[in-house]
């Protein structure tokens, strides 16, 4: 049986009446990449920030690598890497006195310090920015200088709360690789986001919260067999008719359509060739349509089914929930 | 672990553009700006001399008279004075060409237009004349072959006013401007106080937050930096005193040493006060940056550092509050090392500055030790 790392149970937090952690157990074994999945404010970091024992909570329990976390539980700590969310790096120190004087919070002997920055530098790519102090730095090498202070001790558990943020994409895939990397060898991760797609890449278990409560764990696969939604197929086409329609309907495993007068969405719940059998009753109307394409269920799906609403803010930025 | 931190919050300090400004630009500045302003008075008035002093004879006492005249044969002149008529002695008061006016009658009488050093002294001499003709006249009417050895004594005793009540240090009242700059330097030491807070306290930075994720306790990171920023506040205070004293050519007595001491024991004050501000509530680093400089102003204001005889106003109207303005503390420790021949009022200011300092840092640790927090 694997190594439970992090054990909450039955945490509750609240900051006067609202409730922040709603009775929100969890459990994260070795070796695992987990994501808390959730929109802002669903209590992500509130979570993190209790697991840390920064935060005091009114309810629950926390047992990190077997012991019950405390403020003063320093063994633990020293096997705990932090990445917050907010970059927390002094702007005074250059790159590597940034790298240094956070690994040295936890690693004394000096050469073995020395030893251990540089493999950070290495492993985040700063080598060319050493003395390069953090207003220099875009935001992609602010974040991967924030992921190196946190992972230069070599620790047992890194946490990562929303770690790219405001980053390129290009920045972004360097750091989910990196965060794979780390597990590769031996690190086990805990992930929080809201971008739903870098979930999917890189976690192995997620759990999705919403207003302090866990309301759906698993893998990717397991989240996403939860709903009935298997495929969403779009069709561009002008002028449909109701008889169209009503005869997509009856098509096998088509349980809803929806129609907004330019673009028609057929929602399907399992089977295979759906798109085949759509496409084939606009063929023997011979009506004529535009761009198709065909959706796998994504986990902003499994969000939206079980809490009606949409993981992601579709008003605002691509990437900003609300 | 605590030499690492002191290691790096020693450093970090010294490359923040902020605190280089408040605690060694600006004062120097400051002081350059005091000095151009100053500068043909204060080389004036940093030469002691006589007092001059108007002489109004409405009656003859020949007693006075021959004290008058045995001063003037002295080495070292306390009182220069001068015959005149009350109606020229008075314009001449009007217009500061003598610092008061001696009333010659039965009993001597004087007429100052301000307070100041000067008048102080005349004040002195007036009541030591006083009493001392008191006794002369006993001696006149029991002895009066001794007339002349009592008249004799009688001067030199007037005469040790000067002597025995100032130091060889400089009493000027501009000095006392560059007393209240260092202390506005001392008590700049709080911004550094403040990034204390702001370095560990998980609700108020990331950086705080990150730190308290680490395995260093609270206690070993506060002491670290706390004692850097009380190193760092001294080095600020040897380099703005020895800018004073050896660039700008400030009189800041003959014991230098001790100047130094107070300036940094002030410096701990002002440390002490921003770790304190730093501890309370939730507010951002620049609400906070903002709320010490204006207590420190404040503080200044009202030990004289933009209006000159404000300490007075205060020690007039509201003496208990120059007892507990660190500002004032500060200035009075330097001026009362130059103006007391004596160390008992120095050392009571001292006792002052570190009770000051041990008070704030213990109020200080209270409200950051906790290491849990409801909210962040």
């Amino acid at each position: 049986m694997e190594n439970t790392v992090i054990k909450i149970e039955n945490l509750v937090k609240r900051y006067g009446d609202l409730i922040a952690l709603d009775h929100f157990s969890l459990a994260i074994r070795e070796g695992e990449i987990f994501g808390l999945l959730g929109p802002n404010g669903s209590g992500k970091t509130t979570t993190i920030n209790c697991m840390l024992s920064l935060l005091a909570f009114d309810k629950g329990n926390i047992e990190i690598f077997g012991q019950k976390m405390t403020p003063v539980s320093y063994d633990i700590k020293k096997q705990i890497g932090i990445i917050m969310q907010d970059v927390a790096v002094f702007n005074e120190l250059t790159v590597y006195e940034n790298i240094d004087y956070f690994c040295g919070l936890y690693i004394t002997d000096k050469a073995e310090r020395k030893r251990c920055v540089m493999e950070a530098v290495e492993f985040t790519g700063l080598g060319e920015f050493l003395k390069f102090y953090p207003k220099k730095l875009s935001g992609g090498l602010l974040r991967r200088l924030n992921i190196a202070c946190g992972i230069a001790h070599k620790p047992r558990l890194i946490i990562l709360d929303e770690p790219t943020i405001a980053v390129d994409p290009q920045s972004r895939n360097k750091i989910l690789e990196g965060i794979q990397k780390l597990n590769r060898m031996g690190a086990t991760i805990v992930y929080t986001s809201h971008y739903m797609e870098e979930v999917e890449q890189i976690c192995t278990r997620i759990a999705i919260m919403d207003k302090g409560k866990k309301i759906a764990e698993g893998t990717k696969d397991e989240l996403k067999r939860m709903i009935k939604n298997t495929e969403t197929i779009t069709v561009e086409v002008l002028g449909l008719s109701e008889a169209v329609r009503n005869e997509i309907i009856q098509l096998p495993h088509v349980y809803r359509t929806e129609y907004d007068g330019e673009r028609l969405t057929v929602f399907c719940s399992g089977g295979t060739h759906n798109l085949i059998r759509v496409l084939d009753v606009f063929r023997t109307h011979e009506i004529r349509v535009g761009r198709v394409y065909s959706e796998l269920p994504t986990l902003n799906d499994v969000f939206l089914e079980i809490t009606g609403k949409e993981l992601r803010d579709r008003k605002g930025d691509s990437h900003v929930l609300s | 672990m605590f030499f690492h931190d002191l290691k790096y919050f020693i450093l970090s300090q010294l490359k923040t553009k902020n605190l280089i400004f408040w605690l060694l630009l600006f004062p120097i500045a400051l002081g350059c700006f005091f000095r151009i302003a100053f500068g043909e008075i204060y080389g004036n008035l940093t030469q002691t001399g006589p007092i001059p002093v108007a002489v109004v004879e409405e009656k003859d006492n020949p007693v006075f008279r021959s004290v008058l005249e045995s001063m003037k044969g002295l080495e070292e002149q306390f009182l220069d004075p001068v015959d005149l008529d009350e109606a020229t002695a008075l314009e001449r008061l009007k217009n500061n060409t003598v610092e008061g006016i001696l009333y010659v009658n039965d009993k001597l009488r004087l007429t100052v237009a301000e307070d100041g050093l000067e008048e102080t002294m005349l004040k002195k001499f007036v009541e030591t004349y006083t009493l001392r003709e008191t006794i002369l006249t006993d001696a006149a009417l029991t002895h009066p072959e001794k007339m002349e050895a009592a008249a004799a004594a009688l001067s030199k005793d007037c005469h040790s006013v000067a002597s025995v009540s100032v130091t060889t240090g400089n009493t000027n009242n501009f000095t006392q401007y560059f007393y209240n700059l260092i202390a506005m330097t001392a008590l700049y030491g709080s911004l550094l106080g403040m990034q204390i807070c702001f370095n560990n306290q998980a609700n108020l930075s990331a950086l705080g937050a990150r730190k308290s994720c680490s395995p260093i306790s609270k206690a070993v990171s506060l002491a670290a930096d706390l004692t850097g920023a009380v190193l760092l506040q001294f080095l600020c205070m040897a380099v703005c005193v020895t800018f004073l004293v050896f660039v700008l050519k400030i009189d800041l007595g003959n014991r230098l040493p001790l100047v130094y001491l107070a300036a940094c024991l002030g410096g701990m004050t002002g440390v002490s006060i921003g770790f304190f501000v730093g501890s309370i509530g939730t507010a951002g680093q620049r609400v906070r940056t903002g709320i010490c400089n204006a207590v420190v102003l404040l503080f200044c204001f009202f030990s004289g550092l933009m209006v000159g005889n404000m300490k007075a106003l205060v020690a007039r109207f509201v003496p208990w509050l120059n007892e507990i303005n660190p500002a004032a503390v500060i200035s009075d420790s330097i001026y009362c090392l130059n103006l007391y021949s004596d160390y008992r009022r120095f050392g009571e200011k001292l006792a002052a500055m570190l009770l000051i300092s041990l008070l704030f840092c213990i109020l200080g640790i209270i409200m950051t030790r906790r290491k849990q927090y409801a909210d962040i």
